[in-house]
């Protein structure tokens, strides 16, 4: 019994390295000295340095780290919260009176099906003519758009699953609309708020197309900012430093995706009615 | 408190009329139940009068204004639902000063009112907690607490019972009962338990496909039904039904020799209604009606007996008598004339 756990244990490893070894060999390499880079091609550290992170944040001639970071968690923000605020009214409606749901909401979600390549030349220009090109609400305006459907469905379904009898109850209660919706449906709602706001943050920060395309200069965000650091200082591609560009980046959506993970889970409507 | 009116009302989903052109007044201060099968229209009638459905036709009247084209938020009425329905997200104490808020009252009377509230229905120790940690008779207290906080004009029950157990279902029977004393309030009270009927209501409205069988006390409803229906569904074990005619000014019951006299206008008689009570257990050559036992349960205040008449059918009895009686026995059933309900072909009540 033990020996067959301890096999399966090591299944599992096997599997894990596997399929994370790109990953796994990133994080690595990204704390190798670059001497130590051109040498040792394996995952065993021989003398573990910091020396790619300090160059990575202390770079500050054209690139600069901080900056990036910014422009990514501004734009994120915009593009995961600004999806939820439009798509609530809109996914009550739909959910509760119907309205769009033959046709409006299976084109908004099909809207993910489409290369998103396509809407590059119309909006570079409608973004030059209305001076968004290189902003940062600019590129979180267009993470909004891209984050609208899955937010819409994930909300149409979770009001569809609050009981009907609680808006009922509000509204013989005395509540009109807006507060029926603000003080019932809202908070009810919170759980799939929280998993949205994930989803929609990771989707725009790892967003790299729009960003290499709509910014320039003031605007870049960490993706596209991370390919600038590969060639940095003329010469040849320094792996150390764009292992360790890479870890940055990616830290900050693992850690809001380890620190809700608990929220995304669970139900907001125990007790409302008798199961 | 109001009174209630309802005029000419029909309620159509697509093709299936629910609600077939129902009228009824419900007086101020009324305790009225609305009883009836699954599906004959009592949710959806107090749904109407609620306002959560809009008639096709007819006319709703609060104390006289006519309410039928307004939203349920304009209506002021409390209404307690068949599921609860408690804000989850909110405690207790939210839960009864929700319609306060919404109502902006100051917050030093939703206090005294959500104390008052808590005090009637013993949920002072709960008022911090969610409704997810209270059991189902808390959560139902909570509900009628949402209910009872504000002064609405009249109270709605959506069959708040039929979620409890059985003893919870007659303490919180006996509750409501009491409530309605003490507030004196216009309540309209869904059920299809007609245990529930009986004990709470001043006037019982009994509904079948939609429309309304007979209104009235229910000593009333009881004693003298209206229709057959009424005198079956009310009752328990429902009334026997026997095929009946008038001859020669004598009732005669199929498969039966005795002539009982027929009272005035009785002519049209096709069938008469006897509850099971009202048959008294004799010898065979007693009785109007004779048969075999079939079905002896004991009830401990009286045997509920089930007889097989091979003309009539079977007949529900029911005898105090502490007879050892069992299956296969051979017995007269007696009954006198003024114990019987005559209905007519149509199935309707004759004198």
């Amino acid at each position: 019994m033990k020996a067959h756990n301890t096999l399966r244990w090591l299944v599992f490893l096997g599997a894990a390295l596997v399929m994370n070894f790109p990953v796994i060999a990133t994080f690595v390499t990204a704390f190798k000295g670059p001497g130590e880079v051109m040498k040792n091609p394996s995952l065993w550290l021989q003398a573990p340095t910091l020396e790619n992170f300090i160059t990575v944040f202390t770079i500050s001639d054209r690139l600069n780290i901080f900056a990036y970071l910014w422009n990514s968690l501004v734009a994120a923000l915009v593009g995961s919260i600004l999806p939820i605020i439009v798509a609530f009214p809109i996914a009550w409606a739909m959910s509760r009176r119907g309205y769009g749901r033959a046709v409006l909401f299976p084109l908004i979600v099909n809207i993910r099906a489409l290369p998103l390549i396509i809407f590059a030349i119309p909006l570079y220009m409608v973004y030059s003519a209305t001076g968004l090109l290189d902003t940062r609400i600019g590129l979180g305006l267009i993470l909004a758009i891209v984050n609208l459907p899955l937010t819409l469905m994930l909300l149409v379904n979770a009001i569809g699953e609050i009981p009907l009898e609680l808006e009922e109850a509000a509204r013989v209660d005395g509540a009109r609309l807006p507060r029926m919706l603000l003080r019932v449906v809202l908070p009810l709602c919170r759980p799939a708020f929280v998993t949205t706001f994930v989803f929609g943050f990771i989707t725009g920060w790892n967003e790299f197309l729009f960003g290499l395309m709509l910014t320039t200069r003031v605007a870049v965000p960490m993706t596209v900012g991370a390919s600038f650091f590969f060639a940095s200082s003329g010469g040849g591609v320094q792996w150390g430093v764009a292992a360790a560009v890479m870890v940055v980046a990616a830290l900050p959506p693992l850690l809001l995706g380890l620190i809700m993970y608990r929220r995304i889970t669970g139900s907001m409507v125990a007790g409302a009615v008798k199961g | 408190m109001a009174e209630i009116r309802i005029e000419n009302l029909a309620k159509s989903f697509g093709a299936a009329n629910i609600i077939k052109n129902i009228s009824l007044t419900i007086p101020d201060g009324d305790f009225c139940v609305f009883v009836g099968p699954s599906g004959c229209g009592k949710s959806t009638l107090l749904r109407l009068i609620a306002g959560l459905e809009t008639a096709t036709s007819g006319q709703i009247l609060i104390d006289g204004r006519d309410v039928t084209a307004l939203e349920p938020y304009d209506r002021h009425l409390s209404m307690v639902f068949q599921s609860y329905a408690l804000y989850p997200h909110m405690t207790v104490k939210e839960n009864i000063a929700f319609a306060l808020r919404t109502a902006k009252t100051p917050e030093a009377e939703i206090a005294e009112k959500v104390a008052k509230a808590a005090r009637i229905l013993r949920l002072e120790s709960y008022l911090d907690r969610k409704p997810a940690a209270l059991s189902g008779g808390q959560r139902q207290r909570v509900a009628i607490g949402r209910a009872i906080v504000r002064e609405p004009k009249a109270f709605l029950f959506d069959e708040p019972l039929s979620n409890l157990d059985a003893a919870l279902r007659a303490d919180t029977r006996v509750e409501i009962a009491a409530l309605h004393k003490s507030l004196a309030a216009t309540m309209i009270y869904v059920t299809h338990d007609q245990i529930e009927a009986m004990t709470l209501a001043d006037r019982i409205v009994v509904l079948n496909e939609g429309q309304i069988m007979q209104v009235g006390s229910p000593r009333e409803l009881y004693q003298r039904p209206a229709n057959v229906f009424v005198a079956q569904f009310l009752g328990s074990p429902k009334m026997n039904i026997l095929p009946a005619r008038v001859a020669d000014g004598a009732v005669a019951l199929a498969g039966s020799a005795a002539r009982l006299a027929a009272p005035p206008g009785w002519a049209g008689l096709a069938s008469v209604g006897l509850r099971a009570e009202d048959c008294t257990v004799t010898a065979p050559e007693n009785g109007v009606l004779t048969g075999t036992v079939v079905l002896c349960e004991y009830h401990g205040s009286g045997q509920q007996l089930l007889v097989d008449t091979a003309e009539t059918g079977r007949i529900a009895a029911f005898t105090t008598a502490n007879r050892d009686l069992g299956a296969g026995n051979r017995i007269g059933l007696a009954f006198s004339t003024d114990k019987l309900h005559p209905f007519d072909t149509g199935g309707t009540r004759l004198a």
